[in-house]
């Protein structure tokens, strides 16, 4: 195990290089530079000029590319062109918001998904399947923006139940600690704040949550009425298990391996990939962040969020193949 | 390195933290929520490049020397002066400072303040260097008296002092802080104390208690960071923000939004005029192109219908430019309104003949801004030529990409516009029409003329504001007889609060709120 780890993670190195020197052209190409994008319609060449030589964007190709390899070395990822700031701070300050959202987004989307799946797929053709069917059809083909406007006039506007976007009350300052809202709600004792959050955080995990749940949902049935038809289930049957027996440790712990991959990509992928979310609930978030910053052309900052939402993936990943050996002693044997 | 420093700094701060996290609300009848759509670039004057949110920040944590006097913005008044006298050849500016005004920090605000703050944005902010550049020497009097010496005259200067790059620093604090701590620990005399930020979230302003010109009656402003247009709207609808602002931005304002607010009791609207002017920009300078001819440029001028184009595309968010300044200029020449082109479309297609112009062998292409309503301005216009048998293809063309297009000279008519951030008609006409400056930035690209030229300068250098302004009416004739382009209008600044948001001014240039005089019922 300990060498299939190692393994895994050193083939992660070439991997990290070559999406680094794709995204160190491929923003350069982008037409446009971050010292016009900045200054605006109204800006003179003079004013631009002294900008690019602040921002050493006046330096040739191979020099920059030199000198951002020989800083990443270091820990450093460069200095945002837009705040100033080190990338690096800036990442940090916004993971945890995203990190947030994607665990609670996954959790609730496990928990309905897979018991959905469950249901409709050892009742294929009930009632239960059919309008199952139709809500993960809606759930997959509805695009978040639109779920997002839905949810908020339902529930912010009209039943006034919930808050339209933020991730805490405007009205409560707080300095985070760790940067998880909730979490640093609990260590401080502040329940009022933990509350808050809670509530603000509903809305988006819904809206996430949806389209995962709905994916897993038809998943999980499919597997599910594969597995069920399997010889071993007849056995089982046979055996005189009971039904719950059948189709908790036989059937879904099979049928669940595949859906650990789903999971697993999905999760990767909301790390990086909220940008809708985040931006229609104001959330302050690392997907948010990037969007801002390929449209601001802050070259830095671009390069930071691709290498650390690349390394994410892979590291989730690596993550899901362990979980695999953990499930299936036959993938374990395979480990070794 | 930088990693291990992080993490070494994050496991001293936590016990720290831990012990001091308290959150903190505040009354929301005492605190004000402004919705922005993004982060501030930049807190303090040193850094500013005229982006709106971190120049309303520093306008209401900082004070300047001199200000535009609300509601007209006609007049200056001193701020952190008493009083000002400049040089008769325009060169010396003697000022008279206030007594007893404290900083943030509790340190004095003097001379040697004024001295520091403006030596610094002259050292480091490069966006300033053509005015900032002009000062040659500063000199604290006393504590209370400074001189400024220019190296040319410059009239506008006291313009410039009003902006957010000349706003007056503690030394204190820039010392304690260092140039780079200091942008996150802005410190000034103005109505608000900075009190914290939160990357993408928000900026808290405090209220400064001691301020000279007596406390806000606000507690607290919190800008909020909402990215997205229609959350910023539900959330104005649901009182989850009290101001939400344009900024004057053409991008930001649609139409249908202003009209469903309108109905809305819950929600004031406040429009002001502003000193921007959107234009149908021709290629003055290539003898080459089908628009060279006079009388094509003024065929289309008479072509399209302005008023149509305010109530149809805007609503009446937008009012009509007559010539190269606003009618709210102090240097607005009331004859151009006489002068101004109406909407004929017969002369139009008269002026094409007579010019021996087929308008079906133009073959136009109208490049334009991105985003909804530049895209109706463009289909407005595009309709408009069509009219009079020209054949227009819009392209919309992303910024970075428009700019380079614009100053290299490759189009025939553009769409373009002036956001001028210091109230001087200086900042539209210059710019915009000095030959010399032509390929330098989004301009009119005029060819060389000697007499134009020589009288925008002049008029740039005269002190004696009533002869600057007769200057200033004679380029405006000047210039509209060249039929440089079409101006098409100049959108309102709109901003809009719940409705028990009381006492809100708006700026027109710089446009941005100061909140000291605002209060919620």
């Amino acid at each position: 195990m300990a060498s299939f780890l190692l393994r895994r993670l050193l083939a992660l190195i070439p991997v990290l290089i070559l999406v680094l020197v794709i995204v160190f052209s491929l923003v350069r190409l982008i037409p446009g530079d971050p010292a016009v994008t900045l200054l605006g319609p109204g800006a003179t060449d003079a004013q631009i000029a002294a900008l690019r030589a602040q921002m050493r964007l006046d330096e040739p190709f191979y020099l920059q590319f030199v000198n951002y390899l020989l800083g990443l070395l270091q820990g450093d990822m460069g200095i945002s062109l837009k705040s100033g700031a080190p990338v690096l701070q800036e990442i940090l300050l916004r993971l945890p918001a995203t990190l947030e959202l994607a665990i609670c987004a996954t959790l609730v989307a496990i928990l309905v998904g897979i018991p959905i799946g469950v249901l409709s797929g050892t009742r294929p053709n009930s009632i239960f399947d059919h309008f199952t069917r139709v809500f993960s059809l809606v759930g997959v083909s509805m695009p978040a923006f639109l779920l997002a406007l839905i949810l908020q006039l339902i529930f912010a506007t009209y039943l006034g139940w919930l808050p339209v976007s933020g991730r805490l009350s405007p009205y409560i300052i707080m300095q985070p600690i760790t940067g998880f809202v909730i979490l640093d709600g609990i260590i401080t004792g502040q329940w009022d704040i933990v509350w808050s959050a809670i509530r603000y955080l509903v809305l988006p995990t819904a809206v996430l949550a949806a389209f995962l749940a709905a994916t897993l949902g038809r998943f999980v049935r499919n597997t599910m009425l594969e597995v069920m038809s399997e010889d071993f289930i007849r056995t089982a049957r046979a055996k005189g298990l009971t039904r719950a027996q059948v189709v908790l440790e036989h059937g879904l712990r099979n049928s669940l391996l595949p859906a650990i991959t789903v999971v697993g990509l999905k999760f990767a992928e909301m790390l990086g990939g909220a940008i809708l979310t985040e931006t229609i609930f104001a959330w302050p978030g690392i997907g948010r962040f990037m969007f801002e910053a390929i449209k601001n052309r802050d070259y830095p900052v671009i390069q930071g969020t691709t290498l650390v939402f690349s390394l994410l993936f892979m590291l989730t990943s690596v993550l899901v193949d362990l979980l695999y050996g953990v499930l299936d002693p036959r993938v374990r044997k395979r480990m070794k | 390195m930088k990693l291990r420093n992080l993490l070494a700094g994050a496991a001293i701060a936590l016990p720290l933290m831990l012990g001091s996290a308290h959150a903190q609300s505040t009354d929301p009848l005492k605190t004000l929520i402004v919705a922005v759509p993004s982060d501030a670039v930049g807190l303090e004057p040193g850094a500013n490049k005229a982006e709106p949110i971190g120049s309303e920040v520093i306008l209401n944590v900082f004070d300047t020397l001199v200000a535009w006097t609300a509601p007209d913005f006609t007049q200056l008044e001193g701020r952190l002066v008493d009083s000002w006298t400049v040089s008769p050849d325009g060169t010396e500016f003697d000022f008279k400072l206030r007594e007893g005004i404290k900083f943030h920090d509790g340190t004095d605000f003097n001379a040697e303040a004024v001295k520091f703050s403006l030596e610094r944005t002259k050292a480091i902010n490069t966006y300033v260097e053509a005015t900032f550049g002009l000062i040659s020497e500063i000199t604290a009097v006393s504590p209370t008296e400074v001189k400024i010496k220019l190296s040319e005259p410059y009239p506008a200067f006291l313009s410039i002092l009003a902006q957010p790059q000349a706003a007056i620093v503690s030394p204190a604090a820039v010392e304690q802080f260092g140039d780079e701590g200091f942008a996150t620990n802005p410190v000034g005399t103005g109505p608000f104390k900075f009190a914290s930020y939160q990357a993408d979230t928000n900026i808290v302003l405090d209220a400064n208690p001691d301020y000279f010109r007596g406390a806000p009656t606000l507690e607290r402003i919190i800008y909020r960071v909402i990215p997205d247009a229609s959350t910023r709207r539900l959330e104005l609808e649901n009182g989850g923000v009290d101001v939400v602002q344009q900024q004057g931005q053409l991008s930001a304002i649609a139409a249908e939004d202003v009209a469903a607010l309108e109905a809305n009791p819950d929600v004031t609207i406040i429009e002001a005029p502003s000193q921007i002017i959107r234009q149908l920009e021709f290629n003055n300078n290539n003898p080459d192109s089908p628009v060279a001819d006079i009388k094509v440029r003024e065929a289309i001028v008479h072509a399209i219908d302005y008023d149509g184009l305010l109530q149809g595309v805007f609503g009446g968010t937008a009012e009509r430019v007559y010539g190269p300044l606003t009618t709210n200029s102090w240097a607005f020449n009331p004859k151009m309104e006489e002068l101004a082109p109406t909407y004929d479309p017969e002369m139009a297609r008269s002026l094409l003949a007579e010019a021996g112009v087929d308008p079906s062998s133009l073959d136009l292409t109208l490049y334009s801004f991105q985003g909804p309503l530049w895209g109706a301005v463009a289909t407005f216009v595009q309709a408009n030529l069509a009219d009079i048998g020209i054949n227009a293809t819009i392209a919309q063309t992303e910024f970075p990409a428009y700019r380079a297009l614009q100053t290299a000279g490759q189009f025939d008519v553009a769409l373009d516009g002036r956001q001028p951030w210091y109230n001087d008609p200086d900042a539209h006409i210059t710019i915009g029409y000095l030959s010399s400056l032509a390929d330098t930035a989004m301009t009119f690209r005029m060819p060389e003329d000697a007499e134009l030229d020589a009288l925008i300068l002049e008029a740039q250098q005269t002190v004696d504001q009533e002869e600057r302004k007769q200057l200033y009416f004679d380029i405006q004739e000047k210039i509209a007889a060249k039929v440089p382009g079409a101006y098409l209008f100049s959108p309102k600044l709109i901003v809009f609060t719940r409705a028990n948001v009381n006492g809100l001014v708006i700026n027109t240039a710089p446009p941005l709120n100061e909140y000291w005089g605002v209060s919620k019922e």
